[in-house]
Order: structure tokens, then C-alpha cells, then sequence
């Protein structure tokens, strides 16, 4: 479904000002916008997780929403921050082995382009791209991911932990 | 029915009922209030501590029209930054204050250079036995203005909260060098370069190292 801007940013104005009704829609417009946005950059176990993260965060920074500025940008700094603060939690934890296939995401309306994961990854240099998409999106291990990608295993270390900090200070880049 | 309900479903649920009206964040009402923050200390200055005898006889001196420019600017640019890192938005540009921040480097820069010379001389022109009071009481009136811009940041959505930090301590420490400037009788760029830089410095380092624990969300 296609989320409109105009819609979202009046509903938020509403919610701001205390309508639930308008909040209840908002939410539900959000979560469905969310799990297309995340569905390409985390692994299909954690989507619900963050989603609900990300719906968390907007609900107690609800008031860090101008109504003057545009609602999509603003979701899309919030959403980008959780996703980067998911991935370094994911970081310190063991790796988890993926089954199947991520299913394929829809396609993306080119006016969501500049908000999206995709973007904020093309900024990464390739190898500390490839490390993250290997072991965080993908789910390999850190030797498993070191075979894929020919970079040695403390290698691969040193680019996921350069690639998120690196992500972590872009959030808001177009 | 309600069995039925995914997490996400039950989560929205839940938020719906908590909610409560909230006042956004815009963009003037914070700027208004860095402002009211940085006036406010200048007048506790000139309220408790006089001004500078060049000041009382509407006469300033060049020297401390142009450094309490600088670090105005800075501060407010600085300032403006985190106001505007609270609504936090995918094309925000957050680097204008590099600029204002390169113009005040002049002024520990230029001391510096003067200093190159003849160490010694540069260092009792710099007016050791009162600079380090200078910093002081600069870190001390940069506290107000840092403690509004960090509750600005507490209720909107910083993204890069170690950047906040830096440049939260920067407007504070520049707010409290500006005030303290109306009392400080020193105009030789070795005092003002080095021990009002180093109240900055100080200032940004410290925002730097506590503000994002503070901030964080």
C-alpha cells in the first residue's frame, strides 16, 4: 500500500494534539511502511522486533516531529537510527545461521528512494558494506562470511564495526 | 478476535491508549530559548559582576568587539545546530557551524603564531594569574545555556548524539565566554586565544564526553 505524505503528516498533527483515532491509523500506516522499508536490510527473524522498536521510538518522540516539515524524512531518521542501534546490539550478540531465502521487496516508490537503507548503504566503502550484508543481513558467521568475501576473519571484524559507526554518523544523510 | 492480534497489532494498541497531547518542537521556540539562555547570563554578568571599565564609558575596545563576536557566532550557529538536530530528518545538513567555528579559530590560532616568537612574552601577555579564572567562571556561565539546549535534546530525537554533544558544549562554552567578556578587562589576543579559547575547548570536550549518555534515546 502506497503511504501518502500529506496523509501521515496530518494524522501525526492530530496525534500530537491528542486524537487517538488519528494515532491508531498513523500507527498502522507506519508499521506497514516500516516493514517494506526494513525487509531488504535485516534478517527476516528480527523484522517484527524492529518494527516495534521503531513504532516505540516514534511513539515517545512523537513531539520531535515539526508539523511544518515534511513526515516521511523525519519517520526515515528515526527508522535509520533504530535499524543501526538494532544491528550494533545484533553485533555483540553470536551469530545466528539464517535458513531460506529473504523474500524479495516490493518496489520501492522512487520518491522514498533518497530516504532509504539502500542509500544510506551506497556510502559505505564495499568491503564494509559487504561484511554487514554478509553476517548482519544475511546472518553467516563471521568465518562463513570471511570465505565469501575473501577479507580474513579480524578483517571482516574491523569493517562491520567501521561500517556501523560509519552508518551511525550518516543517519540523516540524503 | 482478539487472540488473533500480532504483537505489532497489541503494541499499536497499547500506544494508542497511552497516548497524551504533546507539544511539537519548532524549530523558533528552541532558538528563542538558546537566545533567552545566552541573554539571561550576560545579564547575571553585568548584574553581578559590572562591566568592563571601556564598556561603562561607551567606548569598547576593537579587540573585544570582534573575539565576542567570533564566539557569539559560533555559539549561536552551534546552537541553532542543536535546535535543529532535535527533529531529526533524512536531508539535514548539520556542518554550517564549521564555518563560524573556523573564524574563531583564528583567535587561538593567531596566539599561537604570536607565541611562536618569544614564548615567555606570550605567556605573562596572556595574563596568567587571571586566565584560568577567565575559563572558569566561562565554564561555569555556559552551564545554563548548556542545560536548555540539553533538555531540547532529551525531548526531541538526536541521531548522532556523540555530534549533539560536541556541538552542545561548543554553543555553552561560547555563550559563557561571550557573557564573561562584558566583565573581563583583558583585550591581548594571548588572553583571549588562549585561556577564552580553552574555555571553549573544555566546554566542547566535556559535551562531548556527557551530554550523549544524557541524550541518548
Amino acid at each position: 500500500m502506497k503511504t501518502e505524505e500529506a496523509t501521515l503528516a496530518r494524522l501525526t498533527a492530530m496525534a500530537q494534539r491528542g486524537d487517538r483515532q488519528a494515532y491508531g491509523m498513523l500507527l498502522s500506516e507506519c508499521q506497514t511502511w516500516l516493514k517494506g522499508y526494513f525487509r531488504r536490510r535485516i534478517a527476516p527473524q528480527h523484522l517484527d522486533d524492529l518494527v516495534q522498536e521503531t513504532l516505540l521510538s516514534l511513539h515517545r518522540k512523537l513531539a520531535s516531529y515539526d508539523p511544518n516539515r515534511p513526515f516521511l524524512p523525519w519517520l526515515a531518521a528515526i527508522a535509520r537510527y533504530r535499524w543501526v542501534d538494532h544491528m550494533r546490539r545484533l553485533y555483540k550478540e553470536e551469530d545466528e545461521a539464517i535458513d531460506g531465502d529473504i523474500p524479495a521487496a516490493p518496489e520501492e516508490p522512487a520518491i522514498a528512494a533518497r530516504l532509504s537503507l539502500e542509500r544510506l548503504f551506497s556510502y559505505l566503502p564495499q568491503a564494509q558494506a559487504k561484511a554487514i550484508e554478509l553476517v548482519k543481513v544475511e546472518g553467516l558467521s563471521i568465518r562463513e562470511a570471511s570465505r565469501a568475501s575473501g577479507q580474513s576473519e579480524s578483517l571482516v571484524k574491523v569493517n562491520i564495526h567501521r561500517g556501523l559507526r560509519k552508518l551511525a554518523a550518516m543517519i540523516e544523510k540524503e | 478476535m482478539n487472540a488473533m492480534r500480532t504483537d505489532t497489532e497489541n503494541l499499536i494498541s497499547g500506544l494508542v491508549d497511552e497516548l497524551q497531547p504533546v507539544r511539537p518542537l519548532r524549530f523558533w521556540r528552541g532558538l528563542g530559548l538558546a537566545l533567552a539562555a545566552m541573554a539571561l547570563t550576560v545579564i547575571m554578568v553585568v548584574t553581578l559582576g559590572g562591566v568592563r571599565p571601556d564598556l561603562a564609558a561607551g567606548r569598547p575596545d576593537a579587540m573585544f568587539l570582534i573575539a565576542s563576536g567570533l564566539f557569539l557566532l559560533l555559539g549561536l550557529a552551534a546552537a541553532v545546530t542543536v535546535v535543529v538536530m532535535g527533529s531529526p530528518r533524512v536531508g539535514n545538513s548539520h556542518d554550517g557551524w564549521r564555518w563560524a567555528a573556523a573564524m574563531a579559530g583564528l583567535l587561538p590560532l593567531a596566539a599561537l603564531l604570536l607565541a611562536l616568537g618569544d614564548f615567555h612574552a606570550a605567556w605573562i601577555a596572556s595574563e596568567p594569574e587571571h586566565g584560568l579564572l577567565c575559563t572558569v567562571y566561562s565554564l561555569g556561565l555556559g552551564l545554563l545555556t548548556g542545560a536548555m539546549l540539553v533538555l531540547w535534546l532529551r525531548r526531541g530525537a538526536p541521531t548522532s548524539p556523540g555530534y549533539a554533544g560536541l556541538l552542545t558544549g561548543i554553543a555553552a562554552g561560547c555563550a559563557g565566554v561571550f557573557a564573561f567578556s562584558f566583565a573581563c578587562p583583558f583585550d591581548s589576543i594571548m588572553h583571549i586565544g588562549l585561556w577564552h579559547g580553552l574555555a571553549v575547548a573544555v566546554s566542547a570536550f566535556a559535551g562531548w564526553l556527557i551530554v550523549p549518555r544524557l541524550v541518548r534515546w
